[in-house]
This record gives structure tokens, sequence and C-alpha cells, in this order.
């Protein structure tokens, strides 16, 4: 295999004035600096589908915008694709697919085929390449019906399905994916994962997305990194991630009575109030399934929620397991 | 540059047809502008009809400065109405997946809307200038110069009215007040503007350059007003080029984010 993303010691720093106290304070600002990214340091293999997650402010949008050219870091290198992406932005470009879940690059008010016969031009696209692919994508996705459609007429999920196709009409053998499906529904977030995975598996593409779900990782990635505080924490496979630390549901019992007392393996009871009961369930132990039936069977159940651990918790405890290690 | 100009009016295109989606409301804007276009001609010619002049500048005159202004503003705003907005696109991170293409950055945010508005202003310019301005066929190029360079000239100072967020987020409403003062002081005789206003009109919000200098090249043309107006037209827009890669570059370090 081959390096198409080589980072060394990337590092990116702000600095911002921050407004002194009092009515003349803005007049005596203070120069704060903050480590975005601090040193972070790994390669991606061709055809590696590598998810980049942490919590807020943990840096991994700002590594993604220098590793696509938006940014310059303050320090340090980087080669994608064989080129420096803050000096060969243009060149680059045309050779990676860069999707950002919070933001679009579509015409709003435009159907989405005028949208994509745009970055038909922008992209320099020969036609009959471009009908094709914008064939196959339709087919994958299930585009038909929306071409015609205005984008901003469109749910969350669709109009991410079109930014994915949009980013991919060019034919990159890399692709950028910030939060890919955030604030989507459960069904929208399975039709995104199945096609990014089945997607770069079938062309053969590298995949770099971050995100805040677990599900993401684990369904289309087949390495994670997790960063906090600009820095790397964990670089390892999924299925050695998924073993160690994803392998947990929470789940919320709502009762009507008497709260139960579920004494299984791997259930473990946190938070509760009257009428409510939330459960720390260890999947590796016990099978969501069977909480579920000895909670029914115990009767009086009137709601459940299952839920898979916050990122923030997950983080935690890599973190703490990786601090444990050292 | 064809590719260029292909792609820039395959944007505008675009744009043109987002405006036209909601047809009732571009029914109602247009209409709105143009109403408004009159009510003010129709306040000049009733102040011409007393005056006569203000300091050597006569109603045709006058018709002159309105009808070029109007054309400008009515081409500016529907073949590059971005520009109204361009502060706070730039405020709103908007740039980020636009870096993300190879090419058309500029072109992405100018042509990213056409103002329906607009319309209204180029029908009122061209109107008034074939009824009201006295020029003549004879003065056909020296027209088209004029509005060119009175283009390129406003739209420059808005570009760099709006590259003003790369470095102060209070940019979002002071761009659009300072291109909306442009165009106010280019509805009025340019003879009106004495001393440190006229330096004003003549710099920092270059009304003078825009419209005035393009009224005094039309009435009196000579090398000296073509080269003034034509000089103008091209410092204004490698300023606002300038301001716009300086911006880029502070953007794409991140001191704009922080």
């Amino acid at each position: 295999m081959s390096a198409v993303i080589t980072i060394a010691n990337l590092r990116k720093q702000y600095s911002y004035a921050k407004r002194g106290r009092g009515l003349f304070g803005g007049f005596s600002p203070q120069h704060v600096s903050i480590e975005a990214v601090d040193g972070v340091s790994f390669q991606v293999e061709r055809g590696e589908r590598v998810a980049v997650i942490g919590p807020n402010g943990a840096g991994k949008s700002t590594t993604l915008k220098m590793l696509s050219g938006i940014l310059e870091p303050t320090s340090g290198e980087a080669s994608v694709l064989g080129l420096t992406p803050w000096r060969d932005r243009k060149a680059l470009a045309y050779r990676i697919g860069v999707v950002f879940g919070q933001r679009s690059q579509l015409w709003g008010e435009l159907p989405a085929r005028d949208s994509f016969n745009q970055l038909r031009h922008i992209y320099d696209q020969d036609k009959a390449v471009f009908e094709k692919r914008l064939g196959e994508m339709v087919k994958r996705f299930a585009l038909a019906e929306l071409l015609d459609q205005p984008v901003h007429r469109m749910s969350l999920g669709q109009r991410m399905r079109c930014e994915i196709t949009a980013s991919l009409l060019h034919g990159p053998g890399l692709l950028f994916l910030d939060e890919p499906t955030i604030g989507l529904d459960v069904t929208a977030k399975a039709a995104i994962r199945d096609f990014i995975r089945d997607h770069a598996r079938d062309h053969g593409q590298t995949v770099l997305l971050t995100s805040h779900d677990t599900r993401d990782i684990e369904l289309v990635c087949d390495r994670v990194i997790v960063v906090n505080a600009g820095r790397v924490v964990v670089d390892q496979p999924t299925d050695q991630l998924r073993r160690r630390f994803l392998g947990r549901k929470i789940v919320t019992l709502l009762f009507n009575g008497a709260q139960i007392v579920l004494d299984l393996p791997g259930v473990t009871r946190r938070a509760s109030d009257a009428h409510a009961v939330v459960l720390d369930v260890d999947t590796r132990l016990v099978r969501v399934e069977q909480v579920i039936t000895a909670a029914l069977a115990h009767g009086g159940v009137e709601d459940i929620t299952i839920e898979d651990p916050p990122m923030e918790e997950v983080i935690h405890d890599i973190y703490a397991s990786a601090v444990t290690t050292q | 540059m064809i590719a260029f100009l292909r792609l820039y009016a395959l944007q505008v295109g675009a744009a043109v047809r987002m405006s036209f989606a909601d047809r009732a409301n571009f029914a109602l804007q247009v209409a709105g502008m143009a109403i408004n276009n009159l009510v003010f001609l129709t306040l000049w010619v009733l102040f011409f009809a007393g005056f006569k002049s203000v300091g050597g500048w006569g109603f045709s005159d006058m018709a002159l400065l309105l009808g070029l202004t109007m054309t400008i503003v009515g081409i500016c705003g529907v073949a590059f109405g971005g520009y109204r907005d361009m502060a706070v696109s730039i405020l709103r991170g908007e740039l980020d997946a636009l870096l993300t293409q190879p090419k058309g950055l500029i072109s992405r945010l100018l042509a990213r809307e056409s103002l329906a508005t607009a319309w209204g202003d180029l029908a009122g310019g061209i109107t008034v200038l074939s009824l009201f301005a006295e020029v003549s066929l004879s003065d056909l190029p020296l027209l088209i110069l004029a509005l060119s360079a009175g283009l390129t000239g406003y739209l420059s100072a808005a570009i760099s009215f709006a590259c003003l967020a790369f470095w102060a987020s209070g940019a979002r409403s002071f761009a659009r007040d300072l291109t909306d003062f442009t165009l106010l002081f280019s509805s009025y005789p340019g003879s009106i503007y004495q001393g440190a206003v006229k330096v004003v009109a003549y710099s920092i919000l270059p009304a003078g350059f825009v419209v005035m200098a393009p009224v005094e090249m039309l009435r009196e043309p000579g090398l000296k007003s073509v080269a003034v107006v034509v000089t103008a037209a091209m410092a204004y827009a490698v300023l606002a080029a300038g301001l716009f890669h300086l911006g880029l570059r502070r953007y794409r370090s991140g001191a704009s984010l922080a």
C-alpha cells in the first residue's frame, strides 16, 4: 500500500484579543493563544477509511481544513496525494472531494441537477464522463426524484445525499467528510453510512471523516484516530477500539409504578429518579434485547430509549485508558 | 478567460433563475424599485423646474447622473448581486466550501445572488438615459465606456468594503453602509461637493469616479477626462483585487476565524 496522506508534527495556533474587564476593557485587550492542533502526526494508506474523532474543540475539523488546503498550519508538514495542501490548493481540489455537514456547496434555490451541472464546469469535467458518474450516483443514492427539486426544499438527509454526490462527481480518489451525519435521523444516517462505505470499497477510495457519532465510526471506518486538545490520543483499528470502548449502550426505562432492579451481568445503573432508570449496558456481556425483555417482564414500563454513549464519555474512557497504559 | 466567462455566465444564469423562482415577489420588487426611482426622478424634475441650475448642473446633467447610477446599480445587482452580502458570506465561513473547489471563488461569491430590485434600477436607468439625459447615438461609445468604468469602480469599492470582513466582524453591516453611502453620494449633482466632502467623494466613497467624472467625460469629451475615468476604474479594481488577495491570505491563516 502507499500513503495517500502523510502529516508530521502539524500545528495550528489561533490567537485572539480577549476584551478586558470593565467599561473600558475594550481598550486593554489581552492576547490569548489556542493550540487547536498541537503536533499531530499520522499516515493514511490508499483505500483506508479513517475516522478522526474527538470532543468539540479537539482540533479534528481544523486538521481536516488544513489537509484540504483551506487553512495554512502554523508549522509542520503534510502531503496529500503527493501535494502540499495549502500550497497546491487548486491542483489538490481536482483530486479530492470535501463534504461539510453544516455547510453546503449546492445552490439552495436551484434544482440539484443545475448545481451538479455547474460543478461539472468548475471541475472541467467531460460531459460524457460526468453524465455516466451522475447516472451511477442517481441509481445508488436513489436521487431520481430529487434531481429537479430545489435544494432548499429537501430534507436534511436528502440534501446530504446530494452534497455527497456533488463531492464525488469529479471522481476524487480521496474524500474528506466533516460531520456528514450531523442532525440526520436514524434512517438517513444509515443510508449515508452505507453509501460512503460501499462507494469507497467499490472504487478503492480513501476516506477521512470526522464525527461525533460512534456509529459512523463503527459502520464506515476501519481505523480510528482519537484526538483530544489538539493531540492524537489513540490510533488503532476500529475492531480493536470496538472491543474495548464501543460496546456500550445507554438504555433509559420510564415506569408508571415501582422501579425494577435488573440483576444482569454487564448492566450498571446510572442516574435515576422516581419514574426513570438509566442503565449502562455492556453489550459484550449482555444483549440489549435481554435487558429489554427482563424489563418488560417486570411490567409497568411506559417508554424505552436506547442510545449510544455520548462521544465525550467514549473519549474520556479512551483517554483514561491511554494515560493508564502510558 | 473564455472558460472563466462561460462559467460566470452559467453562474449568473442560475442566480437569475433563482430570483425568478418566486414570480410574484420578483414582480413586486421590480415594480417597487421602478416606482421608487420614478418618485426620485420626479423630485428632481420639480426641483429643476424652480432652480434651473445647481452649480452649473442642469436637469439633463442630473438625469445623466441618475441614469448612469441606476444602470450601474442595476447591472451590478443583476450580474454581481452577491456583492451586497459578500461580507456576511465571509464572516459566516462560506469560503470554506468554495476553497475546496479549483476555481470560481470570487465569481461564486459575486454570482451567488441576482437581486430582483436591480431589474427595476436597470429599466429605470435605461429609460432615464434614453429620454432625459440628452445623449445622442454618437455618444454611445463614450456612454458605454462611462458605464463600464462606473460599474468597475462601484463594484470594486463594494468588494473592498466587503473585504473589511476579513479583519473585522463589525464589517457585516459596515460594508453595506459604505456601499449605500457611495450610492447616496452618487445621487446628487457633483457640484454640491466641496472641500473635505469632495475629497471623500473622490477617495473612500468613490462616487466621484463612479458617476461624476463619467458625466463630465460625456459632457466635455477629451483625452484627459477619458484617462481620468479609465485610470480611476483600474485603480479601484486593483485595490479590490489586492484587498481580496490579502484578506484571503488572512482567512486561510485562520486569523480571521479566531
